[in-house]
C-alpha cells in the first residue's frame, strides 16, 4: 500500500515536473528507400501514443525528419509516404533525449525498375528521323509514375505523349540533354545504377530546384560519391530479351573524420539474348568520384564515368519480311562469315564525363553551388557502305516476293513464279538471301583489284561540350526559398565517317556515287573532298581508320539564367520562376564538296582544268557552299512557370501547375541536308509550348491516389529526315516545318490496401488525345544536287485526311498508346515481395512520312488528286490493341544483420503475345512506274515489335 | 571480408570465361577464303549453238537438263550492258538476262559461266536470242533472272581466266549475218569491225512525258537522219537539257513522220514539257563500213560514257575500229560497246 502511494506520488511528481518544463525529448531519423537506401521525401511521420495523435511532420528532402517538445515515454511512429508501404515503429523517448532512430527504411509498395538499356534501346535509325524512345519514368515516389515506369514501359511508352527529348534530364545540376538532338542521354551512364540512383525529380510543369525545365518534367541525378549508398554491393543479373549477363560491382566509403568521402563502381553487360538474333553487347561501364567536406561549409566533389563499349543493333523490317521469316522479331542487320554471325550495325562508344561540383553552404539557409562540367570522347555507328555493287541488304525490297508479284496489276509485278523462287528462299532461312552475305561481300572485294566495293562504315557523332552551371538558393525565411542560376554550354560536335572495315579491299575511293551517276562526266563534281582531287588530281583512297564521305562540325553556344521563388503560408504554396536565355549554332564544314565547291578562302573562283567551277545558289540568292562556316542562327530561349499547392489534413493535396516556354530548334533539324552543305531551313523559329495540369493526391495509412488532367500545346517544331527518294534516285533530305501538336488528357494512379496484411491493389490508367493540329510547310532537297524538289510546299494532309466516306480522319501523336491501364496485386510480406498485373495498350499510331501526305504523292502520275487517293496515301495506320501480363517476385535475407543478399525475379509478356507493334515508320518511299500511270502506291512500313514471354533474374549481395 | 572479395572476384571471373556465348557478333569471325571456283564442266551438254537451235520462233521453256557454258564477254563495267552478261563459246554467243545490277562485281570478264537452263527461257528481243524466265505477260519473250535464289540455282561461276580476244570481222560477215537474223552465230560475239567513219546521224526516240501514251504521236520526238547536234555518245538527263536549251533541236518536230501536227522542239510549251520531263536517253550514233553500210552505235544514256563527246577527230572523218557486242536490231546492225576502250581511232 505504502509502495503503492509512494510509487503514485512519484509520478505525480515526475508529472508536474514535466508540466513545470517544456519536454525536451524527441525523435529523428532519416526516412530512405529500402531498395536503393535512396532518402524518401516528402513521407509523412505520424507520431502516435496509444490512440493519441502527438504530431504530424514530414521528412525533408534529404528524408530527414525531427518532432521534439516530447515527454519520455512509449509511442508509435507511423510511415506513410506515395509508393510505399505502410510502416509503424516503436518509439522510446528517455531522459529528455531526442531519439535518433538513423535510418527508417520503406519498402517500395512496387517493385522499382531499373532504367536500362531495354528502357531507350534506341534503334539505331539515326538520319531517318524516327525516334521511339520512351519517356524514362524516374520518380518511384509518385504511385502513378511508380507503377507506369515498370509496366508501360514494354510498348515504349511516353508520358502524355510528349516526345523524350522534352524531359529534363540533369546531371550533378547541369543539363544533359543531347545538344545536337535533344535526346536524353540515359545511355552515357548505363550500367552505373548504383551510382546514378539517388535522384530528385518533378513532373510534367513542376519547377525543380535544379532549374525551370520545360513542361515534360526534371531529374537530377547526384552522382556524387557522398550520395552514393556506403558499403560494397555486387549483383550479378540475367535478362533474355537483352543480354545474357551483367556484373556490377559498386563501393562506397561514407565520409570519414577528415571530411573525405569516396565512391567506385564498374560493371560489364554482356551476350546476346533469346529474342532478337545479332543484337549483343559488350558494354562497360565505370564509375571514380571523391568528395572532401569541411565543416559542412565547403564541399568539393570531382566525378568521372563512362560507357565504353560495343553493341550491336536490331533493325525494322516490313511486315511481308517478318512473315516470311514467321518471327516479328527478325533483324536483318547481321548475317554470317565464316559461319558465325556478324552484324553490320554496332555502336562503338566511349565517351567520358568527368565533372567538379562546388557546394558552400555558410548557413542552413544559404547554398550556393557550382559545376563544371565537360563530355567528349566518341560515338560511332557502323553500316555497310557499297559503291556500284548490289544493295547487300538482304531485306532490299527487291529481295522480296512483292516485288515480284503484286495481286494489284496496277503495279506491274507480275510474275508469280519469280515471287514463289522468292518466297521459297525466304520461307526456307536460306542464309544468303535471309541474311547478309559476307562472304560475298569479301569476295567481291577480293576480285575488284585492291578498291573495296563493300565496306564498313562508322558514322561518328564525336562530341566536346563544356557546361558551367551555378545557383544560389537562399531561404530568408522559413517559409520563402529563393533560388537564382545560371548556366552556359559550349559543344563542338564533329559529324564524320570513318572506315571501319574494308572487308578484304585495300582501299575506298573517296567519290559520290550518287553525283557520280547523274554528273558522270564531271571530275569535280563527284568529289566528297574536292580540295584533296584539286591537289592530288586523283579522289583520296581511304585506308582503314581514315575519314571520308562527309566531315563537318556543329557548333552550339547556349547561356541563360533563371530564377524561382517559393512560398508556404500554411497549406498553400506557389512556386514561381522562369529563365531567360540565348541559343545559338552553326555550322563549319571541314570538306569542299564537289556539288557544292563555294569559293577559295581568298575569295576567288575555283578552277579546275581551266574551267570555274560553277556555283549554285539556294531559294534566297545565296551561295550554297559545303566548306567553312554557315550563317550563325541566335534565338532568344525564355520560359515561365507557376505551381500552386495546397496540402491540407489527412494526407490530402491540390496542385495546379502551369508553363510557357519557348525554346530554339535544334541543330539537327535546323540545316536542309548537314551532310553536304550550309544551307539552314528558312525562316525557322522558337518552338512554343504552353502547358498546364491539375492534380488531385492523397496518401494516408496505405492508401495513395493521384489524379491529373494536363493539356498541352506545342508549335512550330521542325523536323528533318534523310531517306532515298525514288522519284529523284537519290538520297532526299525532308525538312519539314510548323508541325503543331495539342496534347490533351488524364493520369490516374492508386493503391488500395486490401484486409490481407501487406496486400494492395495497384493500378494507373491513362488516356489522352495527342494529335497534330497543323499542316506544316516542307522543303525537300537531294544529297547530289542543288536541286530544290519541294520549296516550302504545304503539306496539306498532314493533320488529317478526308476518307472516302465523308469523313475525317484525325492524325495522331506516334509510337506510344495514348490510352494505358495496369491492374495489379502487390504483396509484402517479411522480405517477400509479389507483384502481379495485367496491363492494357490501345491507341498507338505509326509514324507518319510527310512525303505520303503531300499534294504530289496523293496526286499520282497523272497530276490528278481523288479523294480515294489521298485515302489510302494520307490516312495514318492504327495499331492493334494489346493486352500484356507481368509478374515479379523477390526476396531479401539479412546474414548478421551485416550482410545481406538476395534475388528478384520479373517475368514480362507472360502470355508471349508476340503480336505486339510497339513503333514503327513509313519509309517515305513511292511505288511510281505504275501501269496506269495515274497514282502511286506506298511501300510497306516498317515495325518494331515487342519480344514475347521474356525474364530477368537478379541476384545482388551487399555488406 | 577480404574473403567476401575474393570470392565474388572468382565468381564473376568464372561466370565470364566459362562461356561461349560471350564471343561477340561483331568481331573475331576471320577473314573468309576467297570462293572456290565450281567446275561443271562434266555437267555440260550443249553447246550455246545447239541450245540457240531449239529456238523456232516462240519463247522456248526449257525443261529438259540443258547445261550450258561459256566465257564473259560483256561487263557492265561502264553501265552501257545493264542487268545481262553475254557469255560466249566456239560455237556462239548468248545473253544471260541476270537482272541484277553492278554484275560486273561477280561476272568477270573471260570467267567461265554455267548455265543450267531447266526452268528457263529462250526467247527472241527484235533478232537477239536471249535466256530470261518466263514472261507471264507476253510483253517480252523472256524476263529476267533477278530472284536471288534463282540466279543462285542456274547460274554458276567456274574457273576465271584470260579474257576471250575479239573476233575481227568484216562488212560481209555483217550482211550475212543480217540475213541469217537471230540464228546467226555471230550475234552477241566479242567482235572488231574496222576501218569505219562517223555518219553524222543519230536515231533518238524521247517522250515529251514517259508517264503519259507513249504510242500517242504527240508524246512523240525522232531525232533522225542528221546529227541534231548531238556530239556525245548518249545523254543523260542533264545533258539532254544542255541539248534543249542551246536551241540545237528547236526545228525538230514532234510526232511520227507523217504526223507533224504538234508544233516543234522550239516551241515553248513543247520545250518547257521536254526540259521538265528531261531523262537519260540512249542514242544511236551512225558511222559506215568501207562498203556503205550502216553500223548503229547505240549508247544507253545511263553509261558512265554518255555525256562524253565524241572524239573531235572521228567527228570530222578518222577512220575508228570499234570492239563489243555485235547486235541485230530489227534486221539492222547494231553495236555495243562495253566501255570507250573499245573505241580506237586511227
Amino acid at each position: 500500500m505504502i509502495k503503492k502511494f509512494i510509487t503514485a506520488a512519484a509520478a505525480l511528481l515526475a508529472g508536474i515536473m514535466l508540466f513545470a518544463q517544456e519536454p525536451t525529448g524527441g525523435v529523428k531519423g532519416t526516412v530512405i528507400n529500402r531498395s536503393d537506401r535512396s532518402p524518401v521525401a516528402g513521407a509523412t511521420l505520424k507520431l502516435m501514443s496509444g490512440a493519441t495523435e502527438i504530431g504530424t511532420v514530414t521528412s525533408d528532402a534529404k528524408g530527414d525528419f525531427l518532432i521534439g517538445e516530447l515527454a519520455d515515454g512509449m509511442y508509435d511512429l507511423q510511415i506513410d509516404a506515395p509508393g510505399f508501404l505502410q510502416t509503424t515503429v516503436n518509439v522510446t523517448v528517455i531522459d529528455g533525449y531526442v531519439k535518433n532512430m538513423f535510418n527508417l527504411s520503406l519498402s517500395p509498395s512496387i517493385a522499382t525498375v531499373d532504367v536500362d538499356d531495354s528502357s531507350f534501346g534506341d534503334f539505331d535509325l539515326d538520319g531517318m528521323g524516327y525516334e521511339d524512345t520512351p519517356t524514362i519514368l524516374y520518380d518511384q515516389n509518385d504511385v502513378f509514375n511508380n507503377i507506369a515506369s515498370f509496366n508501360f514501359s514494354s510498348v515504349r511508352f511516353k508520358v502524355r505523349g510528349y516526345a523524350s527529348e522534352s524531359q529534363d534530364v540533369y546531371l550533378a545540376g547541369i543539363r544533359m540533354n543531347d545538344a545536337l538532338t535533344g535526346y536524353s542521354p540515359y545511355s552515357l551512364w548505363t550500367g552505373l545504377n548504383e551510382v546514378m540512383r539517388s535522384k530528385s525529380t518533378v513532373v510534367g510543369s513542376e519547377i525543380s530546384e535544379y532549374g525551370i525545365g520545360s513542361y515534360n518534367g526534371l531529374t537530377n541525378i547526384y552522382a556524387t560519391p557522398s550520395k552514393v549508398r556506403p558499403g560494397s554491393r555486387f549483383s550479378i543479373l540475367t535478362n533474355s530479351a537483352l543480354y545474357r549477363l551483367r556484373l556490377m560491382g559498386t563501393y562506397a566509403v561514407p565520409e570519414n573524420d577528415k571530411g573525405w568521402s569516396y565512391a567506385v563502381s564498374a560493371s560489364a553487360r554482356l551476350g546476346g539474348n533469346d529474342w532478337i538474333q545479332g543484337v549483343y553487347y559488350r558494354s562497360f561501364a565505370y564509375y571514380a568520384g571523391i568528395e572532401k567536406n569541411w565543416n559542412d561549409i565547403h564541399r568539393l566533389a570531382l566525378v568521372t564515368f563512362a560507357t565504353p563499349g560495343t553493341r550491336g543493333a536490331q533493325n525494322a523490317s516490313t511486315q511481308e519480311v517478318y512473315d516470311l521469316m514467321g518471327d516479328n522479331m527478325y533483324n536483318s542487320n547481321w548475317g554470317y562469315q565464316n559461319g558465325k554471325v556478324r552484324n553490320a550495325r554496332n555502336r562503338i562508344t566511349f565517351e567520358p564525363i568527368t565533372f567538379l561540383k562546388y557546394d558552400f553552404t555558410p548557413s542552413r539557409e544559404l547554398n550556393v553551388s557550382a559545376t563544371l562540367l565537360w563530355r567528349t570522347g566518341k560515338n560511332g555507328y557502323t553500316a555497310l557502305d557499297w559503291y556500284d555493287a548490289p544493295d547487300p541488304r538482304p531485306d532490299y525490297y527487291r529481295n522480296l516476293p512483292s516485288y515480284f508479284y503484286m495481286e494489284n496489276t496496277d503495279y506491274n509485278r507480275n510474275n508469280p513464279a519469280k515471287a514463289a523462287w522468292a518466297r521459297d528462299a525466304w520461307q526456307n532461312n536460306v542464309a544468303t538471301v535471309a541474311h547478309v552475305n559476307w562472304d560475298r561481300l569479301y569476295d567481291v572485294n577480293y576480285n575488284a583489284g585492291g578498291r573495296s566495293k563493300y565496306a564498313l562504315e562508322e558514322r561518328h557523332v564525336d562530341q566536346n561540350d563544356l557546361n558551367l552551371g551555378a545557383s544560389v538558393k537562399w531561404r530568408p525565411k522559413t517559409n520563402i526559398v529563393l533560388t537564382l542560376g545560371a548556366n552556359g554550354k559550349i559543344n563542338r560536335t564533329e559529324y564524320y565517317k570513318k572506315l571501319n572495315d574494308l572487308l578484304g579491299g585495300q582501299y575506298f575511293l573517296n567519290v559520290d556515287q550518287f553525283a557520280e551517276r547523274d554528273y558522270s562526266s564531271s571530275a569535280t563534281m563527284i568529289q566528297n573532298d574536292l580540295d584533296y582531287f584539286l591537289s592530288h588530281n586523283e579522289a583520296e583512297k581511304i585506308a582503314e581508320g581514315g575519314k571520308y564521305g562527309y566531315d563537318y562540325y556543329a557548333h552550339v553556344m547556349k547561356g541563360e539564367v533563371w530564377g524561382n521563388g517559393k512560398f508556404s503560408f500554411g497549406g498553400f504554396e506557389i512556386n514561381a520562376g522562369g529563365r531567360i536565355g540565348t541559343s545559338s549554332f552553326w555550322r563549319e564544314g571541314l570538306l569542299r564538296k564537289g556539288l557544292f565547291p563555294g569559293l577559295n578562302d581568298d575569295g576567288s573562283e575555283i578552277s579546275y582544268a581551266g574551267a570555274t567551277l560553277v556555283n549554285h545558289y539556294d531559294s534566297e540568292g545565296k551561295m550554297i557552299t559545303s566548306k567553312g562556316l554557315s550563317e550563325k542562327s541566335s534565338f532568344l530561349t525564355y520560359a515561365g512557370k507557376l505551381n500552386l499547392n495546397y496540402t491540407f489534413m489527412g494526407g490530402h493535396r491540390i496542385y495546379a501547375d502551369a508553363s510557357y516556354s519557348s525554346e530554339a530548334p535544334l541543330f539537327d533539324k535546323a540545316f536542309v541536308a548537314p551532310r553536304t552543305r550550309n544551307t539552314l531551313i528558312s525562316g525557322l523559329t522558337n518552338v512554343k509550348t504552353l502547358s498546364g495540369d491539375v492534380n488531385y493526391m492523397f496518401a494516408n495509412n496505405g492508401y495513395a491516389l493521384r489524379v491529373t488532367g494536363f493539356y498541352t500545346t506545342i508549335k512550330d517544331q521542325t523536323d528533318v529526315m534523310s531517306v532515298y527518294y525514288d522519284l529523284n534516285n537519290s538520297f532526299g533530305n525532308f525538312a519539314l516545318k510548323g508541325i503543331d501538336e495539342r496534347h490533351v488528357g488524364m493520369e490516374l494512379g492508386f493503391q488500395v490496401p486490401t484486409p490481407v496484411s501487406g496486400l494492395s491493389v495497384v493500378g494507373a490508367f491513362t488516356t489522352g488525345e495527342y494529335i497534330y493540329t497543323s499542316n506544316p510547310t516542307m522543303t525537300a532537297t537531294v544529297d547530289n544536287s542543288s536541286e530544290i524538289i519541294y520549296n516550302n510546299v504545304l503539306v496539306p494532309y498532314w493533320k488529317s485526311n478526308p476518307k472516302t466516306d465523308g469523313s475525317i480522319q484525325k492524325h495522331y501523336v506516334p509510337s506510344t498508346p495514348q490510352t494505358a491501364a495496369s491492374l495489379g496485386l502487390s504483396f509484402f510480406h517479411n522480405y517477400w515481395f509479389i507483384d502481379a498485373d495485367v496491363d492494357y495498350f490501345a491507341n498507338s499510331y505509326l509514324d507518319m512520312s510527310p512525303l505520303y501526305r503531300t499534294d504530289a504523292a496523293t496526286a499520282g502520275a497523272d497530276g490528278n488528286i481523288t479523294v480515294e487517293e489521298v485515302d489510302y496515301m494520307a490516312s495514318q495506320e492504327k495499331f492493334n490493341n494489346a493486352w500484356v501480363v507481368n509478374f515479379s517476385v523477390g526476396k531479401s535475407w539479412y546474414y548478421k544483420r551485416k550482410y545481406q543478399y538476395g534475388f528478384s525475379f520479373n517475368a514480362k509478356n507472360i502470355l508471349n503475345n508476340r503480336d505486339i507493334k510497339t513503333g514503327g515508320f513509313e519509309q517515305t518511299r513511292i511505288v511510281d512506274n505504275t501501269v496506269s500511270k495515274e497514282r502511286y502506291y506506298k511501300f510497306d512500313p516498317k515495325y518494331f515489335y515487342m519480344a514475347g514471354f521474356n525474364y530477368m533474374l537478379n541476384l545482388y549481395f551487399r555488406f | 571480408m577480404k574473403k567476401i572479395l575474393y570470392s565474388i572476384a572468382i565468381l564473376f571471373a568464372a561466370v565470364v570465361t566459362s562461356c561461349s556465348e560471350w564471343d561477340p557478333v561483331f568481331a573475331n569471325q576471320g577473314v573468309p577464303d576467297p570462293a572456290a571456283a565450281v567446275n561443271m564442266d562434266s555437267q555440260v551438254n550443249t553447246s550455246i549453238a545447239e541450245l540457240k537451235a531449239l529456238y523456232t520462233g516462240k519463247p522456248y521453256h526449257i525443261e529438259k537438263d540443258i547445261v550450258i557454258s561459256g566465257k564473259i564477254i560483256s561487263s557492265d563495267i561502264s553501265g552501257n550492258i545493264y542487268r545481262s552478261v553475254y557469255i560466249q563459246d566456239e560455237t556462239g554467243a548468248i545473253e544471260v538476262k541476270i537482272g541484277s545490277t553492278g554484275l560486273y562485281n561477280d561476272y568477270k570478264l573471260g570467267q567461265i559461266l554455267y548455265v543450267k537452263c531447266e526452268g528457263l527461257t529462250l526467247g527472241n528481243y527484235c533478232g537477239m536470242l536471249q535466256i530470261g524466265c518466263d514472261d507471264p505477260t507476253g510483253e517480252y519473250e523472256t524476263a529476267y533472272i533477278d530472284v536471288k535464289s534463282l540466279i543462285d540455282s542456274h547460274i554458276f561461276r567456274g574457273a576465271k581466266g584470260p579474257e576471250v580476244a575479239p573476233l575481227e570481222i568484216t562488212e560481209s560477215d555483217i550482211k550475212a549475218a543480217l540475213k541469217l537474223g537471230y540464228k546467226s552465230p555471230l550475234f552477241g560475239k566479242l567482235v572488231t569491225i574496222k576501218d569505219l567513219t562517223y555518219a553524222n546521224e543519230i536515231f533518238v526516240l524521247i517522250y515529251l512525258d514517259s508517264n503519259a501514251d507513249k504510242k500517242a504521236s504527240a508524246n512523240r520526238l525522232f531525232l533522225s537522219d542528221k546529227q541534231w547536234g548531238v556530239t556525245t555518245w548518249a545523254m543523260s538527263a542533264n545533258k539532254m537539257k544542255e541539248y534543249l536549251i542551246s536551241g540545237v533541236w528547236d526545228s525538230a518536230q514532234i510526232g511520227n513522220s507523217g504526223d507533224y501536227n504538234h508544233g516543234s522542239v522550239g516551241d515553248l510549251e513543247n520545250l518547257t514539257k521536254l526540259i521538265n520531263n528531261a531523262s537519260a536517253y540512249s542514242v544511236s550514233q551512225y558511222f559506215k563500213m568501207t562498203g556503205g553500210t550502216e553500223l548503229q552505235v547505240r549508247s544507253s544514256g545511263y553509261a558512265k560514257f554518255s555525256d562524253t563527246e565524241i572524239d573531235p577527230a572521228i567527228q570530222a572523218g578518222a577512220k575508228v575500229d570499234f570492239t563489243g557486242i555485235l547486235t541485230n536490231y530489227n534486221g539492222a546492225a547494231q553495236f555495243t560497246l562495253i566501255d570507250l576502250d573499245g573505241v580506237r581511232k586511227h
